[in-house]
């Protein structure tokens, strides 16, 4: 698992992540698999977690998905942050997701 | 046997074309591999995997590698090794199986080189069961640990535990009309965004308690009854189908309730990768490759489980797998 820096909260929110080029994933109907073509390990998640990881690649910065999670589910700004900053934590330990401007991307 | 060694060196003596797990293959002719395909225009639309008795080369070759080998995967029983596969540049996949001998594969998966362990009649066994899905997988397919027919222009698979009945089903399927696929392996390809199964060595291999069940009608339909290996009746077919778009892949499940079956809106995509076949050739493009099938798999609908009983008759199994297919069409 790759060392994460220590990021705040709020240094994690401002931060755009993307996948990389190594990982693909298919959102299959009771879950998301995503495989990281570097180790050849395959991640499953769940729906929930799956959208996450769309709205986290697709959004400018981390703190711009909230919204858009939010609508989505219709449920506060501030639950979708508690259960999306772990998982985006998670994924860049991954490498599963990097920052925008990691150039191992 | 000393006579099968010397052949080993010596020079190349003609060869046969025959195709099988979606590969064209130029086979020695020193070597018999029963139930291969002999479509002609497979033959031609691709350059051939060549298959050759060459121990001096495979030892040749693989003294020459650069790098360590690689142990990519081992096969054992009571801790004993039966198998095992490693790779090393440049010679590629060195496949080992006690009592049948090596098979190296080259990186591109064009040559296999075989060393037959010089005391076993059926070492070519080696071949269809194990060696040619490597050489498939390396070469593009995806291939399923599944048995399966063509029936009604479309392929059957089913895939499930060993000794689960997959054997027995399809060759249930067979007298109901289907052309045998494989008993054991088929290859998948994704065209233009169509599951296309490939048929693999047309041996169905019976356990000898299911052959003693059938009557003298039934096993002619299995095809012609060759040597028994390892307490199963063998039945070899002449006549394999063309390449068949996937039309289901049923998952075995034991179960106390009666058979039934049902398609999967919510299949587990790890429970259809751990269907394949091949865990051994890991490349990125392999990898995605396997995911993109499994996806097809998944999202074309073509995923259905059946529930089967403990010593459930096999035709009754077959019926199952007609009505339901005749149901979702």
């Amino acid at each position: 698992m790759q060392i994460v820096p220590q990021l705040s909260d709020q240094e994690l929110l401002e931060t755009r992540v993307r996948l990389p080029q190594h990982v693909v994933h298919r959102g299959f109907v009771a879950e998301t698999v995503v495989l990281n073509l570097r180790t050849g390990k395959y991640h499953g998640l769940n729906p929930t977690a799956g959208k996450m990881l769309e709205a986290l690649d697709a959004a400018p910065t981390v703190a711009d998905a909230v919204p858009l999670l939010a609508a989505e589910y219709g449920i506060e700004q501030e639950q979708i942050q508690r259960d999306l900053l772990p998982l985006a934590r998670a994924l860049l330990g991954r490498e599963l997701i990097v920052a925008a401007n990691d150039d191992t991307a | 046997m000393t006579t099968r060694l010397e052949a080993c060196s010596s020079a190349d003596r003609g060869e046969y074309y025959r195709t099988a797990f979606g590969l064209a293959l130029s086979i020695d002719a020193r070597i018999s591999i029963p139930g291969l395909g002999q479509s002609p225009q497979a033959a031609a639309a691709a350059p051939p995997s060549r298959v050759r008795l060459d121990a001096d080369g495979l030892s040749r070759r693989w003294k020459a590698i650069t790098s360590l080998p690689e142990r990519l995967r081992e096969l054992r029983f009571n801790d004993e090794l039966l198998l095992s596969v490693d790779f090393a540049e440049p010679a590629g996949y060195l496949m080992w199986a006690r009592d049948f001998g090596r098979v190296l594969i080259s990186p591109d998966g064009i040559e296999l080189l075989c060393e037959p362990d010089p005391a076993v009649e059926h070492w070519a066994n080696i071949l269809p069961f194990q060696a040619l899905p490597l050489a498939a997988t390396i070469r593009g397919l995806e291939v399923l640990h599944a048995s399966g027919v063509v029936l009604g222009g479309s392929a059957v698979l089913v895939t499930g535990p060993p000794g689960a009945g997959k054997s027995s089903l399809a060759a249930a399927l067979v007298r109901a009309g289907g052309q045998l696929l494989s008993d054991d392996a088929v290859a998948l390809q994704l065209m233009d965004g169509v599951l296309i199964a490939h048929p693999g060595s047309a041996v169905l291999q019976l356990r000898a308690a299911e052959d003693a069940r059938l009557s003298a009608e039934q096993r002619v339909v299995l095809g012609r009854a060759a040597s028994t290996v390892e307490d199963k009746q063998r039945y070899i077919s002449d006549h394999s189908p063309e390449p068949a778009p996937l039309g289901g892949l049923f998952l075995l499940e034991r179960s106390d309730e009666e058979p039934a079956a049902e398609q999967l809106a919510a299949v587990d995509p790890f429970e259809l990768i751990a269907s394949t076949f091949n865990l051994s050739v890991r490349t990125p493009v392999r990898l995605r490759r396997q995911l993109d099938v499994v996806f097809a798999i998944a999202s074309g609908g073509l995923a259905h489980r059946l529930r089967v009983q403990s010593g459930v008759n096999a035709t009754q199994l077959a019926a199952t797998i007609e009505a339901h297919l005749a149901a979702a069409i």
